[in-house]
C-alpha cells in the first residue's frame, strides 16, 4: 500500500467515512472527529507508519491536508 | 460501539486512564438502564464528552462541588440508579470523606466513585492535586470495594465490573496519557482475584495501578542478576486476595509497589495479611515517603519519590544483599 493510501485509510477507518470525504476533513467538522476521535486517528497513523508523534504535532494535526505536511517531518513522503 | 479490540486498546492507552474511563462509560447503558454519570465540572477531562452527547438525560455536571456531587450520587443510588461519579482522586477521597463515610460506607449506597489522576498524574498542579492517600482513606472505611486497575483496558474492565455489583465502589485511576499497556487482549477481570502476570521464585512483586507495568520492567532487569520474579497485579485492594499473598510467602522477598503513600495503601494491606502468617519472608514496601515534593511533571515526581524502574531495582537489590 502506498503512503498516501495508508494515510487516507487511517482517516477512513478511524472516522468511518469514504475516501473522498476523508480528503476534505477538518478537526471537529464531523461528530467522529472530536478529541477522542483525534487520538484514535493519531494511534492509527502512528501504527500505520511506525512513528511516535510529538505532542505539538498531535495538536497541530487539524485537517487531512495539514496532516500530510506534519508527517513530512517524520520522513514520510506522499 | 466500544469493543475490546487491539485498535481500541491502543486508543485507550493513548487517551490515558481518564479517557479510558470516559470510553468505558459508553458501554454501561448496555449493562443497565439505571446507569447515570456525574462529574464535578471535569466532563472533558474525564473523557465524558461522548457520553454526555449520547446520553444527555443520564449525565449530570454538578459543577465544582464534589461533596454535593457525592450527595446527589447517593440520593440517586437510594432511588435505584447506578451512579458513577468522578473527580480528582484527592478531592474524591479527602474533600468528600464525610459523604463517603455516611453514604457509601455506613449506608452502603451503591455509588461508584472514580478517583481520577491518582498519584502524581497531575503533579504539575502541586500537592493540592497529588493523591497519595486515597487508598488509605478508603481502606479505613468499611463496605467499600476498592479497585486499582493496572492499565487502560483494566480501567474499562473495572468500570464494567463495578456496574454489575451492588454496593459502593471506589475506582482509583493512575498514570498519564500514553499509559503503558499491561493487557494486550481481553482478560478475565474478577473483583477480589489478583492476576499473576509472570512466575518467579526469588522475589514476588505485588503491585497495583501504574506500578504494575513498572514491576514487569523491574522483573526483566532483575533477570540480569539471576533473580526470577513473580509479578502480581493486585487490582482489587478490597476485598484483598489474601490467598495470593499467602502463596507469595514461598518467595525469598515480597515487594509491594504503589504510586501511593507507603502508609495505608497496598503495602499496609499486604503487611496486615502477612502479620498473621507464621512463616513469611521479608517484606519491602515501596511507595511514596511522607513528604510533599515540589510541583513537577510525572517523571520528575516518580524520580523524587524513588519510584522509577531503576530506583526500584536498586532498592530490591539492596534488600536482597542485606539478607
Amino acid at each position: 500500500m502506498s503512503n498516501i493510501d495508508k494515510y487516507t485509510n487511517a482517516f477512513v477507518e478511524t472516522f468511518e467515512v469514504d475516501e473522498q470525504t476523508a480528503k476534505n476533513l477538518k478537526y471537529q467538522e464531523i461528530e467522529a472527529w472530536d478529541s477522542v476521535g483525534h487520538m484514535g486517528l493519531i494511534a492509527a497513523l502512528e501504527s500505520a507508519f511506525d512513528i511516535m508523534m510529538e505532542p505539538e504535532d498531535i495538536i497541530d494535526l487539524s485537517s487531512y491536508e495539514k496532516g500530510k505536511e506534519i508527517l513530512a517531518k517524520y520522513d514520510i513522503e506522499f | 460501539m466500544v469493543e475490546i479490540t487491539p485498535a481500541n486498546i491502543q486508543l485507550w492507552s493513548k487517551l490515558g486512564s481518564c479517557g479510558a474511563y470516559g470510553q468505558a462509560t459508553l458501554t454501561l447503558p448496555n449493562i443497565s438502564d439505571k446507569i447515570v454519570v456525574l462529574t464535578a465540572d471535569l466532563c472533558s477531562f474525564s473523557g465524558l464528552e461522548r457520553f454526555k452527547n449520547k446520553y444527555p438525560e443520564r449525565f449530570f455536571n454538578i459543577g465544582i462541588s464534589e461533596q454535593n456531587m457525592l450527595g446527589i450520587a447517593a440520593g440517586l443510588a437510594k432511588e435505584g440508579f447506578i451512579p458513577f461519579a468522578s473527580t480528582y482522586a484527592t478531592f474524591a477521597s479527602m474533600r468528600c470523606a464525610d459523604q463517603i463515610k455516611v453514604c457509601m460506607s455506613y449506608m452502603k449506597l451503591g455509588v461508584k466513585l472514580v478517583g481520577l489522576t491518582s498519584g502524581f498524574s497531575v503533579g504539575i498542579l502541586g500537592a493540592t492535586h497529588i493523591s497519595l492517600e486515597d487508598l488509605a482513606v478508603m481502606r479505613s472505611l468499611p463496605n467499600i470495594t476498592i479497585l486499582s486497575p493496572a492499565d487502560c483496558l483494566s480501567v474499562v474492565k473495572a468500570v464494567q465490573a463495578a456496574a454489575q455489583i451492588e454496593g459502593p465502589v471506589y475506582i482509583r485511576l493512575s498514570g498519564t496519557m500514553n499509559n503503558p499497556i499491561v493487557y494486550h487482549k481481553d482478560f478475565d477481570f474478577k473483583i477480589g482475584k489478583a492476576i499473576t502476570l509472570q512466575e518467579g521464585t526469588d522475589i514476588c512483586i505485588i503491585a497495583t495501578g501504574s506500578m504494575v507495568f513498572t514491576s514487569l520492567r523491574v522483573a526483566e532487569i532483575l533477570k540480569k542478576y539471576k533473580l526470577t520474579t513473580k509479578v502480581v497485579d493486585m487490582h482489587t485492594i478490597r476485598p484483598l486476595d489474601t490467598s495470593t499473598i499467602k502463596e507469595a510467602c514461598k518467595s525469598k522477598l515480597i515487594v509491594t509497589i504503589e504510586e501511593h503513600s507507603k502508609i495505608g495503601g497496598l503495602g499496609s494491606a499486604v503487611a496486615e495479611t502477612l502479620s498473621l502468617e507464621e512463616k513469611k519472608p521479608p517484606h519491602l514496601i515501596l511507595g511514596a515517603d511522607s513528604f510533599y515534593a515540589h510541583a513537577g511533571d510525572y517523571n520528575y515526581l516518580l524520580q523524587t519519590y524513588g519510584l522509577t524502574t531503576e530506583q526500584i531495582v536498586e532498592q530490591i537489590l539492596n534488600k536482597m544483599e542485606k539478607k
